[in-house]
C-alpha cells in the first residue's frame, strides 16, 4: 500500500501509473522566471494609491517565504512517507517547482522593492507582521504535526500523515495561495501588473497541479485504507479549513482595511469560504458554507488564453516533444 | 428578448459589490462595467451593455475637456499639440458637414470599445483624459486621408460601421504631426561587415519607434568559425549580433503603446542554423538566447526535395557563398550544388535532421516559422528582373517584397471585415463587397503618399513599388452565420470566390488610379507590364471577367505592385468584434489578455443558436467551460452544432492548408496562416509542413500548441468525488448559491 514504510524502487510494473503521467504533464510545462517581464509593471505601481501599495507590498511580503515553507514540508514531511517511486518522482519535480516559485517572488520583490532595507524587512515579515506570522505558524505546526515519525505503522500515524496532506495541498497550496492570487487577478481586471499576473498564471498552474496530485494520493490511499476516513477525520479537516480561513481573513483584513471598489475583506471571506468548499467537496465531505464565489474576475482563471503575439509572449508551448520525421501522418 | 436580457443584466451589474464609501463616482461606474463584462458568458448580449455604459463614461471624460462634437475635438487635440495643423485646418473649414457625419449609434462589442478606449483615443498630455470619442476618433482618422469631405465621408461611413479598418498604425498616427501610418518594415540583411551591421540596428531601432513590425534578415552574415581578415580571429557567428539585436528591439517601446517586434530570417543552408532555432528554447545557456525575437525559416524547395529523398544537406559559411541569398529557383539549385561539388560546405547532415529539428523549434517555441524562399519569388509580380529577389517576408509572414541594401520593403495595411459584408440571407452582398475594396484601395494607396518615412530606403521603396496590402477578418463569422463548417466543400468554394472578388476589384481599382495618378516608377520591372497577372500563374484567372482586366490593364497599367496580403488583424478584428482574418475559432469561450486587462469572449453564434433551442444553461456554460472551449462531449449539444462549433484543435489543419492554398492564386503576397496541433509530435508536424510546402503555400505563420496542464478552475462546479451529507445548513445554503446548484435556475 501507497502509506506503507519502506523505500520501493521498483517501477516496472509500475503500481501507480498515473502519478508517473502527472510527472510528465509536470515536465511539459516547464517555465523559467527569465521569461516574465516584470519591469512593464514599475509604472502601474508609480501611480497606485497608498492603500493599494500597502496590499501589494503585504502581498510580496508573504510570497517571499511562502513557496519556501511548501518546499520545507515537502522534503521533511511527504517524500519520506509516500512510498512509490513514480509518486516520488512527481514530488521531486514539484520540488523544482517550488525552487522555481521561490526565485519567481524573489525577483518579484528586488524588482518592485528597489529599497534594500525594504527587502530585508519583507523576508522579516513572516516574524513581525502579525496576519503573516499568524500564517506562517499555522504552517508550522502542520509542518512539526508528524514530529519527526520514521515509520507510518499505525492507524493513527496514518491519519496524522494524511492531515498533514491535506493541509498542505487544502489549505495552504488550495486556500493561501488562492487567496493571494486573486488579489493579483484583481489587479490584472483591472488592466494592472500584468507581469505579475503572467508569472502568477504559471505558479497557478503548477500550484493547481501540486494540489490534484495531493488529492489523488488521498483518493489511493481512501481506496486502499478506507477505514483511515472516519468520521473525526473529516471534523478535523473541516476545523483545519476553518482555522486556515479565519488566518486567511485576518491576513485579508490587513491587506485591505477599509476596502477599496471590487475588493474588501467581506468579499474575500465569501471568496474562501467558497473556495474551502470546494476543497471540501473534492475530499468528499459535506460543503462547511455554502458561500458564492463574490468575484466574477476569477472567472478568467477558467477560460483559456489566447495570447495577443504583439503583446505578451505565448506561454502555453510544451517542452517535450516527441517522434520522427514521416510525411504519412493525419493532422 | 433583448431588452429582457438587458434588464437582468443592468441589475446585475447595478447590485455590483461596492465597498461602501470607497467607490462614489466614476470608480463605481467602472466597476458596474466590468461587472457587467465579466457576466457575458452568462449571456453575450452584456458585452452589449457594458459597452453602452463605457461609451457613456468615455463621453463624460471627453466632455471634461470640453468636447462634445467632432469639430471641439479636433480643436482640442490640436491644442494639446496631438495632430498636425493641416488636419486641424481642414475640419476647422468643414466644421459643420463634418460634425453631421458622426453617427452616436455604434456597433461596438465591450471589448472593441474598450480596446479603442484604452490605446487609440488621443488623450490630454497632462490630465491623460480623453480629448475624443471613438466616433470623433474614426472621422479624425478619415479626415487624416481624405482631401474633400465626400471621400472623408465614405471612409468613415466604412469604419463607422465596422466594414473596414486600417491596419493599427493608420489609426494610431493618421492626422498625426508624424503621420507613420505602414504595418511592416522589411530589412534586407546587413552586408557582411561590422558598420552595416550596426547600421542595420539603427534603421530597426527607428521603424520600430513608429509602430512598425520589423522582419530583417541575417542570411549574409559569416557563421561561427569564419575566418576575420582583419584581426586573424574567428567569428561567433550569428548568435552574439542577434542578442544585441533582441536587446535594441525590447528597449523600443512603441510610444507606450506596443512593444517593439522583430522576426529575424535565416536561410536553411546557413551554417548557424542549428544554434538559430535554439534562440528561443527557455533552457540551456541564456547567453545563447533571444527571448523577444521571432524566427523564421526561409526554406528553399531543394531543402525540401532532400527531405523528401532522405538525402544529406550542405550547410555553408556566407562568407564562401555570398550569392546565394540572391538566387531562387533553378539558379540556386545550380549554384547550391555548385558549391557542394566545390567542396565549400561547412558541414554536412542529414536533411531529415535538420527538418526534425525544426519541428521540434516549432513545437517547443511556436516559432521557427516555415516560410518558402522559392514559391515566394516564382509568382511575385515584383521579381520579373532577376536582380529584384525577396529576401525574407515580415513579422507576421503576409508581406512578401523585394529587398536591397538601399530598398526597405513597406507594406500598408487594411481589412475587411467579411461579417459586415452579409446580405442578411444565405450569402454576401457581392457588390457591397467590391464598393468596399474600391475604396479601402484608393485609401490605401494614399497613405503611401502621405506616410511620415522613418529611413530614406523605406520612402524610396514605397514610392518605387506602392505595395499595398488588403486583407480580409471575420471569415469564420461568414462560416458560422451561413453553417458551413469550415472543412466543407461549400466553405472552400466561397472562400475562394471571396479571395477572387477582391482581387478583382483590387486590380481594377489600382488600374483606374494608374489613368488618374500615375503607374507606379517601376511599373516596367514588374510581371503585369508583361501581361502576367499573379493568378495567372495558377491558370486562375481564365474567366471574361479576369480576361477584360488583363485588356484594361495592359493599356492603363498599375499603380501598385502588389495589392493583398492576408494580416493577422489581432487588434483591429479585436475593434471590429469579429475572428481574426481567415482563422477559425481557438475556443467557444475563451479570454483574450492584453495590455488592457482581460476580457472574456463566447461564441455569440453558438449562444444564439443553443438559446433558440433552450440549451443555454449554466450547466452547459460549466460543461464548455471544462472541457475548455470545446461543445464535443458535451450530451445536451444537438450534433449539427458540434460539426459547426469545432474549434481550431479540433478540425482537420488539413483543411485549413486547402483553404489557404485555393486562395493563393488571388493573394499576390502571402497570408499570415497559423496552424493549430494541441498535442504536436514530430511525426505530425513533418507530414503538415511537408503537404503545406507540396501546396504551394508561400508562408506559414505560428504553430499554435496547448499547454500541458492548466489551471483548477475555481467558479467552475466541479464533479464531487462523494456526494456530500444532507445537512439542512448546505440545503438551506445552496439555495443562495447558484454556482452549486442547477436547480435553481
Amino acid at each position: 500500500m501507497l502509506l506503507d514504510p519502506g523505500m520501493d524502487l521498483t517501477l516496472r510494473p509500475m503500481r501507480y501509473p498515473d502519478f508517473y503521467e502527472r510527472y510528465r504533464a509536470a515536465i511539459r510545462n516547464t517555465w523559467t522566471v527569465e521569461e516574465v517581464d516584470l519591469h512593464s509593471d514599475l509604472a502601474d505601481l508609480a501611480r497606485m494609491t497608498p492603500q493599494e501599495r500597502h496590499l501589494i507590498n503585504r502581498l510580496v511580503a508573504f510570497f517571499a517565504t511562502g513557496d519556501s515553507i511548501v518546499a520545507n514540508n515537502l522534503v521533511l514531511n511527504l517524500y519520506q512517507h509516500v512510498n512509490a517511486p513514480e509518486a516520488r518522482l512527481y514530488l521531486s519535480r514539484q520540488l523544482f517547482e517550488e525552487a522555481v516559485h521561490v526565485q519567481f517572488y524573489l525577483t518579484l520583490l528586488d524588482t518592485y522593492l528597489p529599497d534594500h532595507d525594504e527587502r530585508v524587512k519583507a523576508f522579516a515579515a513572516v516574524e513581525h507582521i502579525p496576519s503573516i506570522r499568524d500564517k506562517a505558524e499555522f504552517c508550522f505546526r502542520w509542518i512539526d504535526s508528524l514530529g519527526g515519525l520514521e515509520r507510518l505503522e499505525t492507524k493513527e500515524d496514518r491519519r496524522a500523515f494524511l492531515l498533514n496532506l491535506i493541509c498542505f495541498a487544502a489549505c495552504i497550496e488550495g486556500l493561501f495561495f488562492y487567496g493571494a492570487f486573486a488579489y493579483v487577478y484583481w489587479f490584472r481586471s483591472r488592466g494592472l501588473l500584468g507581469g505579475l499576473a503572467t508569472g502568477t498564471n504559471w505558479v497557478f498552474r503548477d500550484e493547481s497541479m501540486h494540489m490534484e496530485f495531493a488529492f489523488s494520493v488521498v483518493d489511493t490511499v481512501r481506496a486502499e485504507e478506507p477505514e483511515l476516513f472516519d468520521d473525526k477525520l473529516g471534523e478535523q479537516v473541516t476545523r483545519m479549513l476553518e482555522e486556515a480561513v479565519a488566518a486567511e481573513l485576518a491576513f485579508a483584513a490587513d491587506l485591505c482595511g477599509e476596502g477599496m471598489p471590487g475588493m474588501g475583506a467581506e468579499q474575500m471571506r465569501r471568496y474562501l469560504e467558497y473556495v474551502a468548499d470546494q476543497r471540501l467537496a473534492r475530499l468528499g465531505l459535506p460543503v462547511r458554507y455554502g458561500t458564492a464565489n463574490p468575484f466574477a474576475f476569477m472567472e478568467f482563471q477558467d477560460v483559456q488564453e489566447l495570447a495577443n503575439f504583439f503583446e505578451r509572449r505565448v506561454s502555453a508551448y510544451q517542452v517535450a516533444v516527441e517522434g520522427n520525421v514521416t510525411f504519412d501522418e493525419s493532422f | 428578448m433583448t431588452q429582457t436580457r438587458f434588464e437582468t443584466a443592468e441589475s446585475a451589474a447595478g447590485t455590483a459589490d461596492v465597498t461602501a464609501g470607497t467607490a462614489a463616482g466614476a470608480a463605481g461606474r467602472r466597476l458596474a462595467i466590468e461587472e457587467a463584462a465579466a457576466r457575458v458568458i452568462a449571456d453575450p448580449e452584456n458585452s452589449r451593455l457594458a459597452a453602452r455604459l463605457l461609451a457613456g463614461l468615455i463621453a463624460d471624460e471627453a466632455a471634461g475637456h470640453g468636447v462634445r462634437t467632432f469639430s471641439e475635438s479636433v480643436a482640442a487635440t490640436h491644442a494639446a499639440g496631438l495632430v498636425a495643423d493641416r488636419l486641424a485646418a481642414f475640419v476647422a473649414a468643414h466644421a459643420a458637414e463634418l460634425d453631421a457625419l458622426i453617427t452616436e449609434e455604434t456597433a461596438f462589442e465591450y471589448f472593441g470599445l474598450r480596446t479603442v478606449y484604452d490605446r487609440y483615443l488621443l488623450r490630454h498630455p497632462e490630465t491623460r483624459k480623453v480629448l475624443e470619442r471613438p466616433q470623433h476618433f474614426f472621422l479624425r482618422v478619415a479626415c487624416g486621408l481624405s482631401e474633400t469631405v465626400a471621400e472623408a465621408a465614405e471612409l468613415y461611413g466604412l469604419m463607422a460601421s465596422l466594414s473596414y479598418l486600417p491596419s493599427s498604425p493608420t489609426l494610431f498616427n493618421s492626422g498625426a504631426r508624424r503621420p507613420q501610418l505602414s504595418s511592416c518594415f522589411l530589412l534586407d540583411s546587413p552586408r557582411d561587415e561590422l558598420e552595416a551591421i550596426y547600421e542595420r540596428y539603427g534603421q530597426v531601432a527607428r521603424l520600430s519607434k513608429y509602430a512598425g513590425g520589423i522582419g530583417v534578415s541575417w542570411t549574409r552574415v559569416r557563421s561561427r568559425g569564419s575566418l576575420i581578415r582583419g584581426t586573424n580571429g574567428h567569428s561567433n557567428g550569428i548568435v552574439p549580433w542577434l542578442r544585441t539585436l533582441d536587446s535594441s528591439v525590447a528597449a523600443v517601446n512603441q510610444g507606450g503603446r506596443r512593444k517593439g517586434a522583430a522576426c529575424v530570417y535565416l536561410e536553411t543552408w546557413h551554417a548557424d542554423i542549428e544554434e538559430f532555432l535554439e534562440l528561443r528554447d527557455n533552457t540551456g545557456e541564456d547567453a545563447r538566447r533571444t527571448h523577444n525575437l521571432n524566427l523564421a525559416n526561409w526554406v528553399p524547395d531543394e531543402f525540401m526535395r532532400r527531405v523528401e529523398a532522405d538525402a544529406m544537406w550542405s550547410l555553408f559559411d556566407p562568407k564562401q557563398v555570398p550569392y546565394l541569398t540572391d538566387l531562387y529557383g533553378p539558379a540556386f539549385d545550380e549554384a547550391y550544388r555548385a558549391a557542394e561539388a566545390d567542396g565549400a560546405a561547412v558541414r554536412r547532415i542529414p536533411a531529415r535532421t535538420l527538418y526534425g529539428r525544426m519541428m521540434r523549434t516549432l513545437a517547443q517555441t511556436g516559432n521557427g516559422w516555415m516560410t518558402f524562399k522559392d514559391a515566394a519569388n516564382r509568382t511575385s509580380n515584383q521579381t520579373a528582373r532577376p536582380e529584384n529577389v525577396i529576401h525574407l517576408s515580415n513579422l507576421c509572414t503576409e508581406i512578401l517584397e523585394v529587398t536591397g541594401d538601399a530598398e526597405t520593403a513597406v507594406c500598408n495595411l487594411g481589412s475587411v471585415n467579411l461579417a459586415a459584408h452579409l446580405d442578411g440571407g444565405d450569402g454576401l452582398d457581392w457588390e457591397r463587397l467590391r464598393r468596399t475594396v474600391r475604396t479601402a484601395v484608393r485609401f490605401l494607396d494614399r497613405t503611401i503618399d502621405l506616410g511620415f518615412y522613418p529611413t530614406p530606403e523605406a520612402e524610396t521603396a514605397n514610392r518605387r513599388w506602392r505595395p499595398i496590402g488588403l486583407g480580409v477578418m471575420g471569415l469564420a463569422d461568414v462560416f458560422f452565420a451561413l453553417r458551413l463548417p469550415f472543412d466543407s466543400s461549400g466553405a472552400l468554394a466561397l472562400s475562394t470566390r471571396i479571395a477572387e472578388e477582391i482581387a478583382l476589384a483590387a486590380y481594377d481599382t489600382s488600374a483606374d488610379l494608374a489613368v488618374e495618378r500615375g503607374r507606379h516608377p517601376s511599373y516596367d520591372d514588374t510581371r503585369a507590364a508583361g501581361g502576367v497577372l499573379h493568378p495567372d500563374h495558377y491558370g486562375a484567372a481564365t474567366s471574361p471577367e479576369w480576361a477584360a482586366l488583363r485588356a484594361k490593364i495592359a493599356e492603363t497599367g498599375l499603380r501598385n505592385s502588389l495589392m493583398i496580403a492576408i494580416a493577422p488583424t489581432a487588434t483591429i478584428a479585436s475593434i471590429a468584434g469579429c475572428y481574426e482574418c481567415i482563422e477559425p475559432q481557438v475556443s467557444n469561450i475563451f479570454k483574450r489578455e492584453t495590455l488592457s486587462g482581460e476580457f472574456l469572449q463566447v461564441n455569440r453564434y453558438l449562444v444564439r443558436d443553443l438559446q433558440e433551442r433552450g440549451l443555454w444553461t449554466p450547466a452547459v456554460r460549466d460543461a464548455i467551460k471544462r472541457a475548455d472551449g470545446s461543445v464535443q462531449d458535451i450530451p445536451e449539444i444537438p450534433d449539427d452544432l458540434k460539426v459547426l462549433y469545432r474549434t481550431a484543435w479540433e478540425l482537420p489543419q488539413k483543411a485549413l492548408i486547402d483553404l489557404a492554398a485555393a486562395r493563393t492564386p488571388y493573394i499576390d503576397q502571402s497570408q499570415s496562416l497559423n496552424l493549430f496541433m494541441a498535442t504536436p509530435t514530430i511525426g505530425k508536424l513533418s507530414s503538415m509542413y511537408a503537404y503545406a510546402w507540396k501546396s504551394g503555400l508561400k508562408t506559414t505563420y505560428y504553430l499554435r500548441s496547448r499547454p500541458a496542464t492548466r489551471i483548477a478552475q475555481t467558479t467552475v462546479a466541479q464533479p464531487v468525488t462523494a456526494v456530500p451529507a444532507a445537512d439542512p445548513d448546505a440545503v438551506a445554503c445552496s439555495l443562495e448559491n447558484p454556482e452549486y446548484c442547477d436547480a435553481c435556475q
